[in-house]
């Protein structure tokens, strides 16, 4: 593509006469239907410089020209204008486009509000009125005027798929004065006046607007829930009256004053110069592409690779051919290629991939590559594809796990007086992390390859590496922190593979960082999951028995989506104890992409539908939730869901009465209202897997106390966590502490960064390892000093004497360090149930979430006002941490409820990147929100703090799913919640 | 050939006039604070100062760099109120991950240096294109308050 920039508008319009041209001004608007795989012009016909800027107001007229940046109309307060603009795109966006541009883009959500300030166009052709311009475009827009009487009413309201910066359901402006002028566009809604519609009779007008407004279907929202919110919004006035902030907590967690530590990474990331691995740069690094698959289901009958390789700066070019082991990676059973050889089963599947001198020299390769494919049938349904006679992924069928137990007596609901059934349905989440998947590998001098990417359990990765590569696992280094966010989504290899092989064959350092588009196409999700539950209780309002069947859609290859479903499962009894449970789960594979692990790990999913069906169950028996709840909980001595007996310090009754308590109860107001539900969270991998752990502590020779650990820094806070907890038995300052992780090559292996597990993992290092390493200092110190033992203790910096209360060493660590250098290690399992007839948890964790809520009448939009999580998961390892794992779990668990799914149609993703899929912004956070932490232990409980990372998750989606019904009378059973469900 | 000015130094370089901004810091100079998370303008972990103002690096072209001032995170200290910036998001912990900082910088560089007093409502208005998937939002809202007392308070 090449740019012209022409010096006149005559010159200008000469260029654009010619075939291929296209005009660009501010240019954000080309740029993104070019990434939605609009044909790229051949030239671009700069107007830059060419025309006017600048905004006057002559009366009610007010001129802009045309070149006027959206920014620079949204700040002039023109009326309507302004408030239009504010909701179009966001401020970087904004302060690029310009107002001809959205114009002779013909689409976007300012025109109907131009439309209705009877805008006129001045154009190299003429003047025109833009509803003309519209029809039939000729010219370049010099100038426009728009017309807004200063005694107008206006109207204008943008319904998006989230609280802001979304793509348009539908816009809707109206200008009244004696007359009214009222418009709809936005999105696919063609923009246009509503004339029948101006002249109705108000008794008439919500009526001619629904027939008069022409709107289509769309993969996100239907055909009538667009005219039904835009005729509601252009009828009736605006509803929604401020809301009273409820009574503050007097307990919530603050981020500030005692135990509030700045993070040692927190500096470098605020700087933009913290290491991510897609950072990475040395001379003469190559950089990688991946070539996926160009069908969701299809036979490859051919790969030729000889274009790319002929392409000069192409270094390696590597198919299944070049795998030297086993073809085939997945953390519970391997059977996804790591390149394709015969199938191709999803959208995401890589076949090939190229490395070369730069990224554009790479990215023209992968054009080169030449795969003939034979189609197959696509499975988009996870039931039909339990079919006999669907086509099948795999040579075992399409049913990739099947599990379920029964307990007491499956009749028992002949005996109940409520029974509630329903099926609750979840999204294809995605997990967003900002950092896509990607990092580098280098061969090394020693015929070693290291490899740098994203992970959340390097020692896994290296396994599974080794055996693809063909390769001993102690000739792999594998690096997997820092990454920026996995949420389990980085838990399964990612791009390990393709780069390792690239990195071989060209025998050169590799570096590959995936495009968002490929990460959304290719990146595990969470395994969307249709759960039928039918709950019974008798008359007094005691749970007599329950059955679940869940089908959850593993896409293409199984990951960890097996262990999801048997995790949702264990929890499909909640913290409630119901004597006769029937349960069922199946996973299916179909060619919808492919699914793992994430966050939450199934137990979100679970906790929706029972405490769901806890809240209406309790409506029947005409008790309030937390009595309900309160009379089937579970008690501290009671087994958990197998039968196993489970770690003391459960919390749920505590838990439960601070939900009683809450002052969100009381602080309603019209379209309000606030719901519950508790958390009851397993940690840890539970009885089956291998779950050992461990680390090092060791004096450096520099004077830092170096703790060894495996797991992994994904922004949860292992690092702050590690200097806490090690820093506080030594008695030494947090600064003293080096944390050294995720580096198979460095750190022992300490299990997985997921399942909540690493508090739990930190803590215990700590407590194994800090008691013999403060001997061995504290012995070299006094030999050193030749002081009696016992006469010296650990302090900030180095040693002191114990009957000293000065804050200065008399010998530092780096002076002890020159002599002397402690190491100590450790090695435990992650504490198991003694149940092996299942995969069970045994360290459980409770909490309480409430969600205070507002339902927009006219739209059917939810926003969450106030979300309380009340959490209880022992001694609080670092204050900031913890905080933010329990409010960016909530933020997940909120998208989850409202906005977040990942679309497919016919096996090709509809929700390709960011513009579609819609990660909550600043404006969907719930408005306020607080957090408590009951942080005692019974006595005697050794098993300390638990890791919180899945606990914010965990309860947010029932609890809002209870608000709702609240309102509405009418449980959602869809998440994300449908709007046009929730209209009244 | 393309030049602008990138942090107060002045560049030069050959590219093809449509590559993105983001490409040139990233791929063609090594500059890799500011940080690439979906190239279409709808996250803002690209965000730098064009001409003092926040944007998405990603939707600059090339050829619309021309003669301009581009400050990105590398340069941030340049900006008089970017260290007390730092200072107050850092010791208000404001990210986790930290791959949306640079940008949510940046948002807030431009924001604070228009508005010392900005209030909570123009704050999430600026931050309204910077997606952060860690912190839900409420940690970057509390560190920017923090940074504004810090700025209020510089001489």
């Amino acid at each position: 593509m090449q740019v012209w920039q022409p010096t006149s508008l005559d010159q200008a319009a000469l260029m654009l006469s010619q075939p291929g041209t296209k005009a660009i001004a501010g240019g954000t608007a080309l740029q993104l239907d070019w990434a939605r795989g609009v044909t790229l012009p051949h030239t671009l016909v700069s107007l830059t410089g060419l025309l006017p800027t600048g905004i006057s107001q002559t009366g009610d007229h007010w001129h802009i020209g045309a070149a006027t940046t959206l920014d620079a109309v949204e700040h002039a307060e023109i009326p309507l204008i302004s408030a239009a603009l504010a909701d179009i795109a966001a401020p970087g966006i904004r302060r690029l486009g310009t107002i001809g541009g959205t114009i002779g883009w013909g689409a976007g959500c300012l025109i109907p509000a131009l439309l209705v300030g009877d805008c006129q166009l001045e154009t190299t052709a003429g003047p025109t009125p833009l509803p003309g311009w519209l029809a039939e475009p000729n010219g370049l827009i010099l100038s426009l005027t728009v017309t807004i009487p200063q005694n107008a009413q206006t109207i204008w309201r943008k319904v998006g798929l989230r609280a802001a910066f979304s793509p348009a359901i539908i816009v809707v402006a109206g200008l009244i004065t004696d007359t009214r002028a009222l418009a709809t566009g936005g999105g696919p809604v063609r923009p246009t006046r509503l004339p029948k519609s101006e002249t109705a009779t108000p008794a008439a007008l919500h009526a001619t607007l629904l027939h008069e407004i022409s709107a289509p279907d769309c993969p996100f929202r239907t055909a009538t829930y667009r005219a039904r919110v835009a005729a509601n919004l252009l009828s009736r006035p605006d509803k929604i009256s401020p809301a009273i902030p409820p009574e503050p907590l007097p307990n919530a967690l603050t981020p500030d004053g005692h135990g509030w530590h700045t993070r040692p990474d927190m500096a470098a990331k605020v700087a933009g110069t913290f290491p991510f691995l897609t950072d990475h740069r040395v001379p003469d690094m190559l950089v990688g592409r991946i070539l996926r698959a160009a069908h969701p289901h299809a036979r490859i009958l051919s790969i030729d690779t000889a274009r790319a390789e002929a392409l000069p700066g192409v270094r390696a070019v590597v198919t299944h051919r070049d795998v030297p082991g086993l073809n085939a990676f997945g953390i519970m059973w391997q059977d996804q290629p790591a390149l394709c050889a015969d199938t191709v089963r999803y959208t995401g599947d890589a076949v090939a991939a190229v490395a070369a001198v730069d990224a554009a020299t790479a990215e023209a390769a992968l054009h080169l590559i030449h795969i003939a494919y034979a189609p197959l049938p696509v499975v988009t349904d996870p039931e039909q594809a339990l079919h006999p006679d669907a086509p099948a992924l795999h040579p075992n069928g399409n049913l990739a796990t099947r599990l379920g137990l029964t307990r007491g007596d499956p009749n028992a609901f002949a005996h109940a007086a409520h029974i509630i059934e329903d099926t609750y349905q979840t999204p294809r989440q995605m997990h967003g992390f900002l950092e896509t998947e990607g990092g580098y590998a280098a061969p090394q001098p020693d015929g070693s390859l290291l490899i740098a990417v994203g992970g959340q359990h390097g020692a896994r990765d290296r396994q599974q590496l080794a055996r693809i590569l063909n390769l001993a696992p102690d000739r792999l280094r594998i690096i997997t922190s820092p990454t920026g966010g996995a949420f389990g989504g980085k838990d399964e290899l990612t791009v390990q593979a393709p780069l390792a092989l690239l990195a071989l064959k060209a025998r050169a350092p590799v570096r590959l960082h995936l495009s968002r588009a490929e990460s959304v196409a290719a990146g595990t999700k969470r395994a969307p999951m249709r759960i039928r539950m039918r709950t019974a209780c008798d008359a007094t309002g005691r749970l007599i028995a329950q059955e679940v069947d869940l089908l959850a859609d593993a896409g293409a290859y199984a990951s960890l989506s097996p262990a999801v479903v048997e995790t949702a499962l264990e929890h499909a009894a909640g913290p409630y104890l119901i004597p006769n449970v029937t349960t069922r789960g199946r996973l299916a594979h179909t060619n919808n992409g492919t699914c793992g692990a994430f966050r939450g790990f199934g137990a979100n999913q679970m906790a929706y539908a029972v405490e769901c069906q806890i809240d209406r169950l309790a409506r029947a028996c005409g008790l309030d939730p937390v009595a309900f709840r309160r009379l089937n909980l579970r008690g501290p001595d009671d087994t958990g869901f197998l039968g196993q007996t489970l770690a003391p310090s459960d919390r749920l009754s505590q838990m439960l009465q601070a939900a009683a308590d809450s002052p969100l109860w009381s602080a309603q107001g019209p379209g309000i209202a606030t719901g519950m539900a508790l958390n009851w969270q397993g940690t840890g991998l539970g009885t089956l897997p291998d779950d050992r752990a461990g680390g090092t502590l060791r004096l450096a020779p520099d004077g830092k106390i170096e703790v060894l650990c495996g797991l992994d820094e994904m922004g949860q806070g292992l690092l702050p966590g590690l200097q806490a907890v090690i820093s506080t038995r030594l008695g030494c300052a947090r600064t003293d502490i080096r944390p050294v992780v995720g580096d198979t090559g460095l750190t022992p292996n300490a299990g997985s960064t997921t399942a909540s597990r690493g508090g739990y993992v930190v803590w215990r290092l700590a407590e194994l390892t800090t008691p013999d390493f403060a001997r061995d200092m504290l012995t070299a110190a006094c030999r050193r000093l030749s002081r009696p033992d016992g006469s010296l203790r650990l302090c900030p910096g180095g040693v002191a004497e114990t009957t000293s209360n000065s804050a200065t060493p008399i010998l530092t660590f780096a002076d002890l360090a020159q002599t002397d250098r402690p190491t100590i290690t450790a090695a435990f399992d992650f504490p198991k149930a003694n149940h092996t007839g299942g995969n069970a948890r045994f360290i459980f964790e409770s909490g309480a979430t409430l969600a205070r809520i507002r339902r927009d009448p006219l739209t059917g939009e939810i926003r969450i006002l106030d979300l309380h999580l009340h959490t209880a998961a022992g001694p609080v390892i670092d204050l900031a941490s913890y905080l933010g794992q329990i409010e960016g779990g909530a933020s997940q668990g909120a998208g989850f409820t409202l906005t977040e799914d990942m679309l497919y149609r016919n096996g090709h993703p509809v929700t390709a990147n960011l513009d579609t899929y819609m990660m909550p912004t600043i404006h969907d956070r719930p408005h306020r929100i607080a957090v408590t932490a009951d942080e005692s232990l019974d006595p005697g409980d050794p098993y300390g703090p638990r890791g919180v990372g899945e606990l914010g998750i965990g309860a947010v989606t029932p609890a809002i799913a209870n608000a709702v019904a609240t309102l509405t009378g009418r449980w959602p059973t869809i998440a994300p919640f449908q709007p046009e469900a929730l209209l009244q | 050939m393309i030049r602008f000015t990138l942090n107060g130094a002045r560049v030069s370089l050959d590219a093809p006039p449509t590559t993105s901004l983001t490409t040139l810091l990233r791929e063609t100079l090594s500059a890799t604070g500011t940080k690439l998370g979906c190239a279409i303008g709808r996250c803002g972990a690209c965000m730098v100062l064009l001409d003092g103002q926040a944007v998405n690096s990603c939707l600059v072209m090339a050829f619309q760099a021309e003669g301009r001032q581009i400050t990105t995170i590398e340069g941030v200290d340049q900006i008089a109120i970017g260290p007390a910036l730092k200072q107050g998001l850092t010791q208000a912990n404001a990210f986790q991950c930290g791959y949306c900082a640079p940008g949510v910088v940046m948002t807030l560089a431009a924001l604070f240096t228009n508005d010392p007093n900005a209030d909570e409502a123009s704050i999430t208005a600026a931050l309204t294109g910077n997606l952060c998937r860690c912190t839900g939002y409420h940690s970057i809202l509390r560190g920017a308050l923090q940074a504004r007392a810090l700025i209020q308070a510089l001489p």
